[in-house]
């Protein structure tokens, strides 16, 4: 699995870590009952289609099972106006570097599904030497939707797992940082990430995690 | 050629034939009843054979690992251990029995082949069409022996066999007349 700090061949660019503004991080709790209900019925969604998995999500895209009623909104005209990324079908280490770009792109706040198993765990290419093994190793992911492929109405309940999340969470600052793994403030025990900065936002597993044999859900 | 030919192409047909085009086609559709899926309101209607989660019938499990090992994904984990059955009558010979201690199927890696179903000699696994299992941590995904027996209840009951096909083996085995000793026949 090659690192993914080869993603930056380019000069890369420190970022500022991305906020929300003093208004919308202390808004009283009614205000963002509003915000986090519009935030999860109009998620503009960025099809990242790599596999056989992106032809269900077509189909769940379309008129038999049409996920805009639940408020996606197909298609985003490009990363940097959507919302929401379905990354559906084998994730290889040639194309982890454009989805890493891509997600960067998008603005805050972002959300991902991995859809399939491919990009779940690198799922039957779990052997292979050019897929990677899972998507979160690249990206952070909010919804696993197990399948290969899953059915478009896997999609959908994710979908629904997604939009229970969204409507829970408090974004702050802090929120992000956590979830991108405390980009910006690098310490020495960071290490390598110190190179990149902005590629270490996300914390990325070793190749002993990603071989690991097997680990226990969370009690 | 005029700016209005260049628009509506070299056919000079107008705006309007376009325009009927268009609402005869929406007269045609809109007689038509919705094929769309109202799904979290309505659960689909799947097909028994649908590939959505394996389920575990616990006690049908020898924990003899065939399903572990013709895995394509190696995504079953299973631990046992033995333990020693004492003998029952006088004299007799203590016996062993394995005993499942772990079960765990990992779906964020399974591909659905369904092999492990077909190499289950004891038939303790089985497919389920459920498929609302996502998950917002990645390590949820890996179903344990309790959450993969709590499958088995959505496990539809096996097809109808084809008419006139040969009765199945178990019916047939039980209604075949018991052996009687040599020398008693009638």
């Amino acid at each position: 699995m090659s690192d993914v700090s080869d993603v930056t061949h380019d000069r890369s660019v420190p970022l500022p870590m991305p906020r929300v503004g003093p208004v919308g991080e202390h808004a009283p709790k009614p205000i963002r009952v509003v915000l986090n209900w519009g935030r999860r019925y109009s998620l503009w969604v960025f099809n990242f289609g790599l596999a056989c998995c992106a032809i269900e999500f077509i189909a769940a895209s379309m008129g038999r099972h049409d996920f805009i009623r639940l408020g996606v909104i197909p298609f985003a005209p490009g990363p940097r106006q959507a919302d929401l990324m379905v990354v559906s079908g084998t994730v290889t280490d040639k194309m982890a570097p454009a989805i890493r770009r891509l997600y960067d792109q998008m603005p805050e706040p972002k959300y991902v599904i991995s859809f399939g198993a491919c990009s779940n765990s690198g799922g039957p290419y779990w052997d292979s030497y050019s897929v990677t093994k899972g998507v979160d190793q690249l990206i952070p992911v909010d919804v696993y939707v197990p399948g290969c492929p899953p059915r478009p109405e896997a999609l959908l309940h994710g979908i629904i797992r997604l939009q229970e999340q969204i409507a829970g969470e408090r974004l702050s600052g802090r929120a992000i940082a956590e979830r991108l793994g405390g980009a910006g403030r690098l310490g020495p025990a960071d290490g390598e990430g110190a190179a990149a900065p902005r590629y270490t936002a996300h914390r990325t597993g070793s190749a002993a995690e990603v071989t690991r044999a097997r680990v226990e859900p969370p009690r | 050629m005029n700016d209005e030919t260049k628009r509506n192409g070299p056919t000079n047909k107008g705006l309007l034939p376009g325009i009927l085009k268009g609402l005869a086609t929406t007269a045609k559709t809109a007689t038509r009843t919705t094929h769309t899926h109202e799904y979290p309101d309505v659960a689909p209607d799947l097909p028994p054979r649908s590939r959505g989660v394996i389920a575990l019938l616990e006690e049908n499990c020898t924990s003899c690992m065939l399903c572990a090992r013709e895995c394509p994904d190696w995504c079953i984990y299973i631990d046992s251990h033995k333990e020693t059955v004492p003998a029952t009558t006088e004299g007799g010979r203590d016996r062993q029995r394995n005993v499942l201690d772990n079960f765990s199927i990992d779906f964020s890696l399974c591909m659905y082949c369904g092999i492990c179903i077909e190499v289950c000699p004891f038939d303790a696994l089985f497919w389920s069409p459920q498929f609302e299992y996502a998950e917002t941590d990645i390590r949820d995904l890996l179903h344990d022996k309790e959450r993969l027996g709590g499958w088995m209840e959505t496990v539809p009951p096996p097809p109808a066999l084809d008419e006139r096909a040969a009765e199945p083996a178990e019916v047939a085995a039980a209604n075949k007349p018991a052996r009687m000793p040599r020398g008693r026949a009638t």
